[in-house]
């Protein structure tokens, strides 16, 4: 579904990440994980053209409009409903407006924010506006779903909750995911594969590992598995290593 | 009573026993009436004015130059505005010329305008215009460069080009800088009819208050000053009226 070879992203003189190489199956769930400023979001932007990299490839097997991307923030317009900002999408794409009124219904019902239509972003909760931001993307339909630490600012039992309905969600649709986080917990419960990207600048992807648990999967129940305990430790020996001095 | 109530019930008390000190200081003679007539006194005069009519002309002329320099200095603003923040060459032109203009008291071009347009309402509808125009400029040449780019992205991946950007983001995100600024550029745009009207004129609110100048009437200056602030009050009020109708959302 994806192909990233020999990615160099960089601002600067020094890149932030360099030559990467990534790949994700069709229906594989991919996180990301790696420290502060080690350019794993660069490579999301990468995929959605929003940023143009300094060398590399990137392949996809489906139109960049089939990419839906779930920002680190919410970013909902202020000025637009909870129905207009899920409509969004959609009305962007032409889709005729009994068909946007449908499907909008179906993820505010599906998402639980039923009778919030009429509010604006800034009278929701933190939890709501994600759920906004989610029926938004899944409205389109996406067959690869890119996410930038989505669910970092909510508070841990809002965050599973919404991670275990997405990720009940991305298993029964077989949608293909790249999930970027700091949580090696989260990233382990939810994937297939693992990739661990070094310390910058100069990035690059120094492990990848498979997640050996069996789907469909409960976040909690998923953290009990045999294989669960041992991965998060090496994750974490390989992120704790000091990054040698250039 | 409402806190809302009591407070307002306390301002007017404070002006009613600021009035009742000064009609008594007037009056018993610690006041000179010439300088400083008592409120009584102006009332008088103002009740004239409105009564006979005389006012009417007068405050027409005063508010047609400053509401057609108020459509045309928004009109003027946004189109610079819109045009600068989207073609940086143009912005290498307009910017420091607005920034010179916008530093300067733009008061002072009133007697430009006099030699150019002549004592008529066109003077006085380009000095409003330009007051407004001004600060309509830099709210939209700022909302537009300063708009969160968060949501400009969010579009763009959602397939958004630059029309959808323009609709979606770009304009509401002005418009919110605008109306933020709406109230002063009405302000603006009375101050650039009356200062207009003041430097040379032969009709509106500023060539009466000049008329109660040069003849030394105090009672009618004060008159005139409450016809404007109760003019300008209103008309604030209407303002704020349209800003929380069209930005519901960040006042919801």
């Amino acid at each position: 579904m994806l192909r990233v070879s020999g990615l160099t992203v960089g601002y600067g003189e020094d890149p932030v990440i360099e030559g990467i190489d990534l790949e994700i199956a069709a229906g594989e769930f991919v996180s990301l994980v790696g420290p502060s400023g080690s350019g794993k979001t660069s490579i999301l932007r990468v995929v959605t053209e929003l940023l143009v990299p300094l060398a590399g490839v990137v392949e996809l097997d489906a139109p960049v409009r089939d990419v839906g991307f779930l920002f680190q923030d919410d970013a909902l317009l202020p000025w637009r409903t909870v129905r207009e900002n899920v409509a969004l999408g959609l009305r962007i794409r032409e889709v005729p407006a009994a068909a946007i009124d449908e499907q909008v219904e179906h993820w505010l019902a599906r998402l639980g924010l039923a009778g919030y239509e009429g509010r604006y972003p800034g009278q929701l909760s933190g939890g709501q506006r994600k759920r906004v931001a989610i029926a938004q993307v899944l409205a389109l339909k996406p067959r690869l779903l890119l996410m930038d630490e989505p669910f970092a600012s909510l508070d841990a039992i809002v965050r599973t909750r919404i991670t275990q309905e997405l990720l009940e969600w991305v298993e029964r649709e077989h949608l293909t995911v790249l999930l970027v986080t700091h949580d090696l917990e989260e990233a382990i419960s939810a994937s297939d594969a693992v990739y661990v990207l070094s310390h910058g600048p100069r990035a690059t992807i120094q492990a990848r590992h498979v997640v050996d648990i069996p789907r469909p999967r409960r976040l909690l129940e998923s953290r009990r598995h045999p294989t669960f305990g041992p991965l998060v430790q090496q994750l974490w020996t390989e992120l704790s290593t000091e990054p040698p001095r250039r | 009573m409402t806190s809302a109530r009591a407070r307002s019930l306390r301002r007017g008390i404070a002006l009613a026993l600021l009035l009742g000190l000064w009609e008594t200081l007037a009056r018993i003679g610690w006041f000179d009436p010439f300088y400083a007539p008592p409120p009584s006194h102006v009332a008088q005069v103002l009740f004239e004015l409105v009564a006979s009519g005389e006012i009417w002309p007068h405050l027409g002329a005063t508010a047609t130059a400053a509401f057609a320099g108020l459509l045309l200095g928004l009109g003027l603003g946004i189109g610079l505005g819109f045009a600068a923040a989207l073609s940086p060459r143009l912005a290498e032109l307009l910017e420091p010329v607005m920034i010179l203009l916008n530093a300067i008291p733009r008061v002072i071009l009133a007697p430009l305008f006099v030699i150019w347009l002549g004592i008529g309402l066109a003077s006085k509808l380009a000095l409003a215009t330009i007051l407004v125009a001004v600060l309509i400029f830099f709210s939209v040449y700022n909302g537009i460069r300063e708009v969160d780019q968060r949501l400009v992205e969010r579009v763009r991946t959602l397939g958004g080009g630059r029309r959808v950007l323009m609709r979606e983001v770009y304009i509401p995100s002005v418009t919110a800088w605008v109306l933020g600024n709406f109230k002063v550029a009405v302000g603006f745009a009375f101050t650039g009819a009356v200062v207009g009207e003041f430097v040379a004129s032969s009709r509106g609110l500023g060539y009466l208050l000049q008329f109660a100048q040069t003849t030394y009437n105090a009672a009618l200056t004060i008159a005139l000053i409450f016809v404007i602030m109760v003019f300008v009050l209103l008309l604030f009020a209407l303002s704020e009226r349209l800003e929380r109708r069209l930005l519901a959302w960040r006042y919801s």
